[in-house]
């Protein structure tokens, strides 16, 4: 009892002294610092002022009215009336507000042509069109969502109008014999930062980690540190020593960090927090455990400082787009859904954005909560294997 | 130096240097082959299908009639919709979404069908969440599309039953049709509008990467001083022999992505077989000046190398590609200004979209060549800090 008491303590000992030493790599390496506490600090920021603005509202259009008539104009006075479009100019043809969209001064234009209101005193359909600049997505939807808010408005009045009713009560079914209402959950403004912002954060945690984990076995790979460690440790528990006492340094480092990340960021900036503090809590845990034990199996393959660098920055993109954020799981091919199951950052991304914007409870994101222990527990062997495996080398070296 | 002869000898000795370098390490095999590959497979293959079809959403049924099972049906014939379950409770629903299985749900009340047929407005409530963008705004496009289809019918078979003809009763029902013209993507295809973003913005990344990391890693070898020596002590020799052979492999890749997006999986390019390879050059060039600044700048390797990762990676969100610059606040706006990607979008934007030649679009190729002439003053720098360079960890 009393000698197994002793090798724990010894282990602990051991454990400590080589998370002091990791410690003091993050705090005196100056790259590892950029990576393990200044970018987690600083880049959440600069991304969540970037997206702070939310929405694309006013996109400038052009009207091009060949109608002339007190529909048309009622047409594009409510246009300019909407808060997704702000009408710049008008234009006398479909040619002219081509131009007009070549040189950028507007991102989409409303055609009325000249039977437009015609086609409305006689009783038949009037088309109108809605050109939208393809540059970018919220172009398209701002111009889009305007037109058919407008159209839909008009032909309530239209309809009223024809109907010839008595009351309001008739007037009202005529327009709406089934009323609709939209209910936006959870990112009520449908807000930009909203959506992406949570995913970013979580995307940070972990290539941070990958980053600095990554440099920093790179560097232990370069000046033969873990030469040093095998020395000071013995044979076998030195592996765990060694994967532990770095994985605990980390942590550390990390408990604070991403506590900042995860609940301070989207506090500074507004974002949707409706998820419980002991949710995030407990759902985090295993996200920056699996994280760092994933970092520390990756880190092995760095042979020096500068490699984790040069190979995981390119990820971070098609990181964010596996994970299911920008674009839907459910399209994802199964192949490539099979490759990001493979990061933490899919389970950690999607459970997190559900927790602190949809307000789920733990129990909701058990599947991604169970996949992130899965993860802890392969990539703590993995870590363990590889680990034994360049100890091994090292010491053939050494012989 | 003033032998010609010599210059071109210098020249070559250098480039024959760095391709030995180059051929010497898997990073640089990583970065230039692999990586860029990679990235151009993923984004193409991840959204080959252009929109997301067949998106999860619930229905919450509290009516049970033939009318609300008629409505599921039509939501369920959508192309971008699939319902996947029927829900019989609103908390059952917002449970199934916040689980992720779901995004979004169509609630029809109780006595929606009775309320109908007794003219008392009956309410479709439809709801979605944005917290995934994508499919939230199609969903919601959908649903709207759907509500209002049900209250037409509703209207139309009444229509119907006073003897209106279809097109009496379309004219009556929908006065005003909006007809949508996506201009230059009228699919509304994502792979489009990002892949061909993303993967010049990811090559951007890895060219001004392996920029730093070429230059950087003299100092780190201390091989920085002969490197000068072997080019006459010309800097502006020693560095355009040095980054030729990446020029040279980088446009090799940006050709391929090209061919790749335009003529394999063709994308819309009104630009042109030339300008879209100017472009190209463009790119490479401005991506590997930018390295060189930061170089010049901070010129220890690992600063450098942050440096351009963390630029890199923000070149993305303030590009304008996806959030509009127009939207952003104004010190982003003109923080844009410093990311080679912005002018790399406008240009797309105005030549390969819009087909405009390089009457409009010079503005955005000017701020590609600026960027490329400022290497050219800091070089001095550059130079002295490599002679009197140590490596720093």
């Amino acid at each position: 009892m009393n000698h197994l008491l002793h090798i724990l303590w010894r282990g602990l000992k051991e454990t400590l002294h080589i998370c002091q030493l990791e410690l003091s790599v993050i705090l005196h390496d100056q790259g590892v610092f950029i990576f393990a506490i200044l970018v987690p600090l600083g880049y959440p920021l600069l991304y969540s002022y970037i997206y702070s603005t939310e929405l694309m509202r006013e996109v400038p259009i052009a009207i091009v009215d060949q109608s002339h008539s007190a529909l048309s104009r009622e047409f594009a006075r409510k246009m300019d009336a909407s808060q997704w479009t702000r009408v710049k100019g008008y234009c006398s043809d479909v040619a002219d507000a081509h131009q007009q969209l070549k040189e950028q001064r507007i991102y989409g234009f409303i055609l009325l042509p000249s039977d437009f209101s015609t086609n409305i005193q006689t009783g038949r359909q009037a088309y109108v069109g809605a050109y939208a600049d393809m540059a970018g997505m919220l172009y398209y939807k701002a111009v889009l969502l305007a037109a058919t808010d407008v159209s839909l408005d008009m032909n309530k009045e239209i309809k009223i109008a024809r109907a010839g009713n008595y009351t309001d009560r008739e007037d009202a079914v005529t327009a709406y014999p089934v009323r609709s209402q939209e209910v936006a959950l959870f990112n009520s403004t449908q807000g930009f930062a909203c959506f992406l912002i949570p995913a970013v954060l979580m995307l940070i945690i972990q290539q941070t980690l990958l980053l600095s984990i990554g440099m920093s076995g790179g560097t232990a790979a370069e000046d033969g540190r873990y030469r040093d460690l095998i020395i000071t440790s013995r044979r076998n528990r030195g592996t765990l020593h060694i994967i532990t006492g770095r994985g605990l340094a980390y942590f550390f480092v990390y408990s604070i960090t991403a506590t900042y990340i995860a609940c301070v960021v989207p506090h500074i900036f507004d974002l949707v927090e409706i998820g419980r503090p002991f949710d995030l809590f407990i759902f985090l845990l295993p996200y920056i455990l699996s994280c760092i034990f994933f970092a520390l199996t990756l880190s092995v393959l760095m042979r020096n400082r500068e490699m984790s660098i040069l190979i995981i920055v390119v990820t971070s993109v098609p990181l964010l787009f596996a994970s299911g954020i920008s674009w839907p799981e459910s399209a994802i091919p199964p192949f490539w859904k099979g490759v990001s199951y493979l990061f933490p950052s899919t389970f950690g991304i999607n459970g997190y954005t559900r927790i602190m914007t949809m307000g789920a409870r733990i129990e909701q994101v058990l599947p991604e909560w169970y996949a992130l222990w899965i993860q802890t527990i392969v990539y703590f062997t993995t870590a363990y294997i590889t680990c034994r495996y360049l100890i091994h080398r090292e010491e053939k070296e050494v012989k | 130096m003033r032998n010609p002869y010599n210059w071109i000898r210098c020249f070559w000795d250098v480039f024959r240097r760095e391709l030995r370098r180059m051929t010497s390490r898997p990073i640089y095999f990583y970065c230039i082959v692999v990586a860029p590959l990679f990235c151009l497979y993923f984004f193409t293959s991840l959204m080959s299908s252009g929109l997301p079809k067949e998106m999860p959403a619930g229905v919450v049924d509290l009516d049970n009639s033939s009318n609300s099972r008629n409505i599921i049906r039509t939501l369920d014939a959508m192309d971008l919709v699939e319902v996947k379950q029927v829900y019989s409770s609103f908390y059952e629903a917002r449970d199934a979404m916040q689980r992720g299985q779901i995004y979004g749900f169509l609630y029809i009340p109780s006595h929606f069908s009775r309320d109908l047929q007794a003219f008392r407005q009956p309410k479709l409530t439809y709801y979605t969440s944005y917290t995934m963008l994508v499919p939230g705004s199609l969903l919601y496009s959908n649903l709207r599309k759907l509500t209002e289809l049900v209250s037409g019918a509703a209207g139309r078979s009444q229509l119907y039953a006073r003897g209106a003809t279809e097109a009496q009763a379309m004219a009556f029902l929908q006065p005003i049709v909006i007809e949508s013209h996506a201009l230059d993507n009228p699919s509304l295809n994502y792979s489009i509008y990002l892949s061909n973003l993303l993967i010049p913005g990811a090559l951007m990344l890895l060219i001004s990467l392996i920029t730093v990391y070429a230059i950087g890693s003299e100092v780190k070898r201390n091989t920085a001083r002969e490197w000068l020596e072997r080019s006459n002590h010309s800097i502006l020799l020693g560095l355009t022999a040095k980054i030729l052979p990446y020029t040279i492999a980088f446009m090799g890749i940006g050709i391929f992505c090209d061919w790749y997006l335009y003529g394999h999986l063709l994308f819309p390019n009104h630009g042109g077989t030339a300008l879209t390879l100017l472009l190209t050059l463009g790119m490479v060039l401005s991506a590997q000046a930018l390295g060189i600044i930061f170089f010049s700048i901070v010129p220890t390797l690992r600063m450098g190398l942050s440096m351009s990762c963390l630029w890199g990676v923000v070149s993305f969100s303030v590009c304008g590609m996806s959030f509009p610059y127009a939207a952003m606040p104004t010190p982003v706006q003109a923080l844009s200004h410093l990311f080679p990607l912005r002018y790399y979008y406008l240009v797309y934007v105005s030549q390969t979209l819009h087909g405009n030649g390089l009457a409009y679009s010079w503005l955005g190729y000017l701020g590609l060549v600026l960027f490329i002439l400022v290497p050219f003053v800091l070089m001095i720098r550059l130079k002295r800090e490599l002679i009197h360079s140590f490596y720093i960890p």
